[in-house]
Formats: structure tokens, C-alpha cells, sequence
């Protein structure tokens, strides 16, 4: 049994070295109520979220007084301050996240709004790239359509050799562990 | 070296902006990479990396099938282009029967190797590029100058122009506010665009994905956002397995911009949902254009084959201090530094290739740290090699290198003779000409005059110990026998308090090193030749040298040399089994000096690690044990192993780039404080001592053997 409480350390570690926020919660109640408060903290006005188990879930709980949007996003995510999807393996030692994006929505959120709130199971976390890349390869002869691993929010370097962040994707990454899914099919 | 390509350095030279960006960046990248492999085994990976690339080259067109199949199978189409003619064709075809107006492109070595936007806008398709460095190249008419970060020699205020120009406004050069007048205006681009253009860092064979690594994020909305997405990718990019994907990714990121992994990694196989044109969900049009264009060319050479392991992170540019000073442009449109010479040779064109490989100083800092485990000098010695094999050799050049250098008497009386008649220009010791290949040499920095005797003929002096251990053929070489004798003196006098006896046996050549530089593999054999049976015929235990470009030569060239030659290779290898750089040696014999006796006179010294010495024969500790282990204190320069730039006739062909390199070794060296700059290397010695002659500098240049002279009686 992986000890998840020193995987999640080390990924928070790792990922708020470039720039992503890094939250814990108990089950997806408490992941709706953290989310309220990230939108009410930012005073984002409009959420474009994919579809998923725990997404649904979360938008179920969450007391958001704001624009939420689960349909024809190519136009909703676009000028969503907030895009919200499931992500599906945290990488520890580097503070990546790998997600199967085939859903076309999980991409369109993940990458149009200003903020990208990537919801993870805290079982999901595994040690290292090679671990990660280990798994996918157990499955590659089903392999995916449109495969992602995201580090952080969106950077460049390219003016001057000066770190930005946010450019042509989220300006924010903020990922939310949530150690007790419940009840829902990956269980 | 033509006009066109020395016009080209010497606006580089004079581009402060470029300069001072390329000079701060090769300061800051190795930190930064260091940092990102802390932990891990660099050796280790990069072993890896190029076992699987070279695995996979062997099989390139059946890697290309493969995924050619598996890709179809997922609903992509895949096209086999055998030339850039080809692919261009098939783009554009693709692009006019789907009536595309724009084009939004993700970066793509490949498309510039091609000219993709070219040809797109002379079809009336906009191209725009959306990696933001290219796009500011774009905006500004140019060409990328890095293969990493192509704007790397613009400023913030450059930007800013080209950016208020595009947007008509007036925008300050402040760099969050120009990324977010990108953002907005490459983001209406991308929702708008009927095809997106892309290119890819690994494509796996066995299972027709496309692995493609940005920070942006710009490939993700490129490979998103149009209906159509093509990718193109150079044929080198095939791996057999989906692992190797994790193999590349450890290093690539890494290596390039010191991060552990890059923001993105987008894996793509076959086709995905996507928005249509009409605004409903369906299926993209996705087209993977797999290219060869002198790909398997190369993989059937069988000495280029290894370029190929390229992943193209661009550290061998990062590293190399040529290319700190003229940036990319000098190299050409596309593939830059030493990397990029060889690649254009087979991708675009030989000739252009042929003049750049000049530029290499031969240092191997780039080799130290590639990640494919490329030799790229080597292969830059050997596109060399080519040209003169190709356009021949001027008759002068030839009489030289086949006549004079071989023969040490006729060598050392045209020196004679040639310092004679330049004799007005000798002052304080110091010769303002050489003749011959030393000729030339004088740009900012004095040389030592011709030792009026050479080492060869003041042998009957030398000391002799009562008993001997061992016999050491000790081996010259231009510089120690014509410029430096005083360096066999002193090895002589080290040798006799290892009680080991010191032969000079007179037969012996040049080491071969500037006829192999000039290409002209030839002569450099017949010196192979020619020295070994000297050495034979002296009956030596060891053969020890001062000069670590002749050990190398010695020890590893002359092995290549005459493996292929069934009366010489044999010999060959057991020559260069006892050939040894004369301060490995003497650290190896005497427990790190310890056993020398070494009385302890006080001097504080810095130590400059010549590039031969340290790179290609991996001596790093043992000179810093000797100074030591002799009282004195060493005061380590800050970039300790970065070039002199001598590299041999190199600052003869060009002083322009070996002088700046130069100066920054001697600021080094002044800043340490010390009284004594040491080196392992007469070359070294002749560069930077040279250079603080000019420069009326009171520290003195020694060589580790002077230092370990001056502490032992005779
Ligand atoms: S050997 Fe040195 S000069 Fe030549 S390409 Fe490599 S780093 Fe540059
Ligand atoms: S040659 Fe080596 S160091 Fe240079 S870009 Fe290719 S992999 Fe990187």
C-alpha cells in the first residue's frame, strides 16, 4: 500500500514549484464547498465544467450563485473564468497530473478558461513519470485517443528568457485531492 | 570561409542585445540543468535514450509502417513522405481541397526545414504561428534563432514594436502585458482557424501515438480547437515502444529548459472528437505526415547514423561557447549550432554545411551533455573530412601537411628561418608572427618567441635517474619541442625523482591533430605510422606527453586511424595501451603526488581544465590533487572548464570569436586573485598566457609540470 499522505506532500511540494495550488479534502462535499469558495475568493462570474462522476458530484454540493455550464462548450469555456474537470493520475515527484481527455469537454475546460480546477482521487498518486507511464503502457493496446499530462499552469519564457505564466492556456492551476470519492464506479 | 558567413559573425559580434542574452543564458542554463537531474543518473538515462533512438533508426521504414498502420487503424490517415517536395504537396492539398484561409501552427522544426509557411501564403493561406517565440519571428520577418527558444536574441523593447505594429496599438514593453496581448490575439486566431499544423516529439510505432511537449499550451488548442490538425513529423521520431515515450520525457525537458517536465505533454492517437466547422461534435480530419528528407540517407551512413538520436533539446547549443557569441543566425535558417550543421548537411544542404562546420572549436562541451549521446564534434571533424574530400586541398596546404609536418628538422628550420625574418617583431621574448600554420596568431595576444634550441636538440643535457623503474618515451609535439622545450625539461626532472629514465627517440612527428583538423586524414595517418614505429623502435614502457591534444591523438585517433589496416591496427592498440597524459601518469605513480616529495613552496594558484584533457580524456582530479599535494593554494575559477579558445589553428581562422572567449577566461582568472594561472595544456598556455602578456598582467602562466618542477631538486 502506497503511503498517499507522503506521495501527496511531495506532489504539493512539486507543484506549487511551478505555480499550481495545491488543496486536500476529506469526500466531494467538501470538494464542492472548497470550490465555492475558490470561485467566491476569485470572483469568477461563469464555470464551464466536463461531465464526470466527481465533477458532477462536486457541482452537486457546491453552493455556486454563479454561471455553470456543462454544455456546448466550445463557446461556454471560452469566456468561463473557471473550467472544472476530473483528472485521472497525480505524478508525486514532479507535480504533474495525466489525464485521459478524449472527451473533447475536458479539453475545451481545461484549457479556454482562465483557471482550471483539476479535481484527483488521492489514490490516484503514483511516484514518479516512469511509474505513470508504466500504467498507460499496461493499456496501450486500448491506448487512449487524446492523452495529457499537465504541469502547472501554462508558461512561457520566450520574451527575454522571463518566466510568464498564463498564455494560451490557464493562467491558474488549482488541483483538489479528494481522498474519499465514495460510492461512485471507480471504487 | 566565405564573406557571407563572416559578414554574418561580425553582426552578431556587434548585436549587444544578442550578446549579452546568449552570454547570461549560458550562465544561468547550467545551473539550472543541474537542478533538474538532481537525483538522477544522467549517464544512466542518456544510455537509454540513445540505445532505443538508434534501435528505432535501424528500422525506421518499418517503424513507419507500423505506425502508419496502427495510427489508420484509430482513424487517422497517414502519409509516407519521401521527400519535402512530397510532404509540401500533400499539406497544401489537404489545406485546398478543405478551403482553409488559416492555418494555426504549433512548433514544428520540421515546417521550417521545409518552408511550410512559404508555400502556404504563396496559396493565399494565412500561416500563424503560435508559439510565442515563434510568432514574435514571425511578426518580425525573421528566422529562429535557437531551436529551443527562437526570439532568444530580441528584447522586451523589440517585442513590443512588432507587437504595437500587428495590433495597432502602443504597447510598453512590459512582458506580462505583451504575453497577454499574445494570448487574446492568438486566441481569436485559434477558435477561427480551419486547420491546425503540428509537429511531434516521438511517434510511436507500436501504437500510432503522437507524444508532443509544449508550456504554452498552444499544441493542446492546435491540436483542439481546428477541424483539421496535420502533423508533421521528421521520421527520426519514431520509437518502437510506448515506454520509450517515458525515456525521451526524462531528459528532453529537462535538458532544454531545466525543468523536470514541460506544462504540457499531449498524446495523440489517431482521430478525436472535435468541433466541426458548423459548430457540432464530430470527428477531426487528422492527418500525420511522416517525412524522410535525407533521413534514411543518414541512417545508412554509417558514421552520421547517430545523429539521428537527436531529440533536438538544443543543450549542445546551450553549452557551446561559439555559439554564446554569434547565436543562431551565423548557422543558417533552421538547424543551429553544431547540431544543426550536421543536420543541415543532410536535410537542406551539404554545401552550406560544409562552410559551418568551421566554426566548431572542437572544445566538447556540447558532447558532454547531449542526451542522444551524439559525438558531435566528431561528426563535425568528419563532415570536415568530407568537404576536402570533396573540393581537394590547395597545393600549399598539401606540401605542409604531407612534407613539413612529418619531417621535425625541415619543420623546426622553416620556423627558424620564418622567426628570423620576422625578427623586427620580436619583443620582450614575445613573437608577434609565427610562420606556417602558427602564423596569424597575434590578434590581441603576444606568443613566445621560438625557443632557440629546440627541446630535440638539447636531449644530452638531460639528467638521468642512478637506477631506473622504467624507460618513458617522451612523446613532443610542436608546441613543447619548437615553443615550450623548457615543459620536457621539467617532465625530465619530475620522471628522475620517480626514478624513471626519459627517452626523446627523434624520429618522432607532429601528432597528426592539424592535418586531421584540416581534413586531411592522410597525413595524419602517416604520422600515426611514423610515430609509432619511433616509438617501437625506442623499446619504451610508456609513452607520456604534455600536450593532452596530442595524447589524444596518441591514445584514441591514431587507433581509428589504422584500424582498418591489418599490418597497423594491432600495433596501434598496443601503442596507445601505454600512452598516457604525463599528469595522469604521475598521479597515477606517486599515489596523487604523494610519493613525489614534493617540498611545499607557498603560491596560490587557479587551474584552467583544457578541453582535451578534461573531456576527451577525462582527467579532472588529478592536476588539482598534484597543486595540492605541492603547498599551494588552489583558487578554483568560477567556469573552470570553459574554453580558452585556442582549438589549435581555430584562433588563426577566427580571432573575432576566439578573442571574446578568451577574454572571458582572463576576467576569470583575474578574479580569483591568484598569482599563478596552471594549466595541463601548452596550447592552453599559449592562449591565455598570450592574452595576459597583451593585457600587462603580472600573473603568471605554468603548466602542472613547471609546478611540480619547482618543487623538487634535480
Ligand atoms: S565542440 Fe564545442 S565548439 Fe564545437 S559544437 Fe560542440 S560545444 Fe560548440
Ligand atoms: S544533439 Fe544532443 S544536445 Fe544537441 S539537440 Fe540533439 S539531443 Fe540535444
Amino acid at each position: 500500500m502506497a503511503d498517499f499522505d507522503k506521495l501527496f506532500e511531495q506532489f504539493k511540494t512539486a507543484a506549487e514549484a511551478v505555480s499550481a495550488q495545491v488543496y486536500r479534502v476529506k469526500d466531494l462535499n467538501e470538494a464542492g464547498s472548497l470550490l465555492s469558495t475558490l470561485v467566491e475568493e476569485d470572483g469568477a462570474k461563469k464555470l464551464a465544467a466536463a461531465s464526470s462522476p466527481m465533477v458532477d458530484k462536486c457541482l452537486n454540493t457546491a453552493n455556486l450563485n454563479i454561471e455553470v455550464k456543462t454544455d456546448d462548450l466550445r463557446k461556454n469555456a471560452e469566456d468561463a473564468d473557471f473550467g472544472l474537470s476530473e483528472l485521472d493520475m497525480a505524478v508525486a515527484e514532479i507535480g504533474s497530473l495525466q489525464q485521459d481527455c478524449t472527451d473533447l469537454n475536458k479539453r475545451l475546460v481545461s484549457m479556454l478558461p482562465h483557471t482550471h480546477v483539476a479535481i484527483v482521487r488521492t489514490d490516484s498518486l503514483v511516484a514518479n513519470l516512469l511509474e505513470a507511464m508504466a500504467k498507460i503502457d499496461e493499456i496501450k493496446d486500448n491506448i487512449p485517443g487524446y492523452m495529457a499530462f499537465i504541469t502547472g499552469p501554462s508558461r512561457t519564457a520566450d520574451i527575454e528568457r522571463v518566466l510568464t505564466i498564463g498564455v494560451h492556456g490557464p493562467v491558474k492551476l488549482k488541483v483538489i485531492f479528494v481522498d474519499n470519492p465514495g460510492g461512485d464506479s471507480n471504487e | 570561409m566565405s564573406n557571407r558567413i563572416r559578414a554574418k559573425i561580425n553582426k552578431a559580434l556587434n548585436d549587444d542585445n544578442l550578446r549579452g542574452a546568449l552570454g547570461r543564458f549560458a550562465n544561468d542554463y547550467l545551473g539550472s540543468r543541474a537542478k533538474a537531474y538532481k537525483g538522477r543518473n544522467f549517464e544512466d538515462l542518456r544510455d537509454i535514450i540513445a540505445e532505443r533512438k538508434n534501435c528505432s533508426a535501424q528500422k525506421m521504414e518499418e517503424l513507419a509502417q507500423q505506425f502508419k498502420k496502427n495510427a489508420e487503424a484509430r482513424g487517422a490517415k497517414v502519409f509516407i513522405a519521401k521527400t519535402a517536395e512530397d510532404a509540401k504537396k500533400y499539406i497544401l492539398d489537404v489545406a485546398l481541397a478543405n478551403k482553409v484561409e488559416m492555418v494555426v501552427k504549433s512548433k514544428s522544426m520540421a515546417s521550417e526545414e521545409i518552408h511550410l509557411n512559404k508555400l502556404l501564403q504563396e496559396n493565399g493561406i494565412t500561416a500563424a504561428e503560435t508559439d510565442l517565440g515563434e510568432w514574435i519571428i514571425q511578426l518580425a520577418g525573421q528566422t529562429p534563432s535557437h531551436m529551443v527558444m527562437p526570439a532568444i536574441h530580441m528584447t522586451r523593447d523589440e517585442v513590443a514594436d512588432y507587437f504595437s505594429k500587428e495590433t495597432n496599438q502602443n504597447l510598453s514593453p512590459d512582458i506580462p502585458q505583451l504575453v497577454q496581448v499574445a494570448r487574446q490575439e492568438l486566441r481569436e486566431k485559434f477558435l477561427t482557424a480551419g486547420m491546425g499544423i503540428s509537429g511531434a516529439n516521438a511517434a510511436v510505432a507500436e501504437t500510432g501515438t503522437l507524444a508532443i511537449v509544449t508550456n504554452e499550451g498552444n499544441a493542446r488548442l492546435t491540436t483542439t480547437l481546428p477541424p483539421i490538425h496535420v502533423a508533421l513529423v521528421g521520421m527520426e521520431k519514431l520509437v518502437e515502444k510506448f515506454t520509450d515515450v517515458g525515456s525521451v520525457l526524462e531528459c528532453l525537458p529537462r535538458s532544454a529548459t531545466g525543468q523536470q517536465l514541460t506544462s504540457y505533454v499531449t498524446m495523440i492517437t489517431g482521430a478525436n472528437p472535435t468541433n466541426l466547422s458548423d459548430g457540432t461534435v464530430g470527428t477531426k480530419d487528422m492527418h500525420i505526415v511522416l517525412m524522410d528528407n535525407g533521413r534514411t540517407q543518414m541512417r545508412d551512413d554509417e558514421k552520421f547514423n547517430q545523429a539521428l538520436q537527436c531529440i533536438r533539446c538544443a543543450s549542445c547549443l546551450n553549452v557551446c561557447p561559439i555559439f554564446a557569441l554569434v547565436g543562431g543566425h551565423v548557422y543558417g535558417d533552421v538547424y543551429t549550432g553544431g547540431i544543426g550543421t550536421i543536420l543541415t548537411a543532410f536535410f537542406n544542404d551539404f554545401d552550406d554545411a560544409g562552410e559551418l562546420q568551421n566554426l566548431c572549436i572542437g572544445c566538447e562541451r556540447c558532447k558532454e551533455v547531449c542526451p542522444g549521446k551524439i559525438d558531435i564534434p566528431g561528426l563535425i571533424l568528419e563532415l570536415r573530412n568530407r568537404v576536402t574530400a570533396k573540393q581537394g586541398m590547395p597545393t600549399s596546404q598539401k606540401f605542409l601537411l604531407n612534407t613539413v609536418l612529418p619531417n621535425r628538422k625541415l619543420f623546426h628550420s622553416m620556423l627558424k628561418v620564418g622567426s628570423k625574418t620576422q625578427k623586427p617583431f620580436v619583443s620582450d621574448n614575445k613573437i608577434r608572427h609565427l610562420p606556417l600554420f602558427l602564423a596569424g596568431m597575434t590578434e590581441g595576444r603576444s606568443l613566445p618567441a621560438l625557443a632557440e634550441t629546440p627541446l630535440r636538440d638539447q636531449l644530452y643535457r638531460l639528467a638521468k635517474p642512478k637506477k631506473s623503474k622504467a624507460k618513458i618515451g617522451f612523446f613532443g609535439g610542436c608546441l613543447v619541442d619548437f615553443v615550450y622545450p623548457e615543459l620536457g625539461k621539467a617532465a625530465n626532472k619530475v620522471l628522475k625523482n620517480m626514478d624513471m629514465e626519459m627517452v626523446y627517440p627523434l624520429e618522432q612527428a607532429c601528432c597528426g591533430v592539424p592535418a586531421g583538423h584540416l581534413g586531411a586524414t592522410d597525413a595524419h595517418r602517416k604520422m600515426a605510422k611514423q610515430n609509432i614505429e619511433a616509438f617501437e623502435k625506442a623499446n619504451v614502457d610508456y609513452v607520456v606527453t604534455v600536450c593532452p591534444t596530442c595524447t589524444s591523438s596518441l591514445k584514441h585517433e591514431f587507433v581509428e586511424l589504422l584500424k582498418d589496416d591489418p599490418a597497423w591496427a594491432d600495433r596501434a592498440e598496443k601503442f596507445a595501451d601505454n600512452v598516457f597524459d604525463f599528469v595522469e601518469f604521475v598521479a597515477k605513480n606517486t599515489n596523487d603526488g604523494k610519493d613525489l616529495g614534493l617540498k611545499s613552496i607557498k603560491e596560490s594558484v587557479t587551474y584552467h581544465d583544457s578541453c582535451h584533457l578534461r573531456r576527451h580524456l577525462g582527467v579532472i582530479e588529478e592536476p588539482r590533487n598534484l597543486i595540492k599535494e605541492g603547498g599551494m593554494e588552489l583558487k578554483e575559477l568560477q567556469w573552470p572548464d570553459r574554453c580558452c579558445g585556442f582549438g589549435g589553428s581555430y584562433s588563426i581562422r577566427y580571432p573575432e570569436l576566439s578573442q571574446p572567449i578568451m577574454d572571458a577566461k582572463l576576467e576569470d582568472i583575474t578574479n580569483t586573485g591568484a598569482e599563478t594561472l596552471s594549466t595541463a595544456c601548452p596550447g592552453c598556455m599559449m592562449q591565455i598566457g598570450g592574452g595576459l602578456d597583451n593585457k600587462k598582467s603580472s600573473i603568471n602562466v605554468k603548466h602542472v609540470v613547471e609546478l611540480l618542477a619547482d618543487r623538487l631538486t634535480d
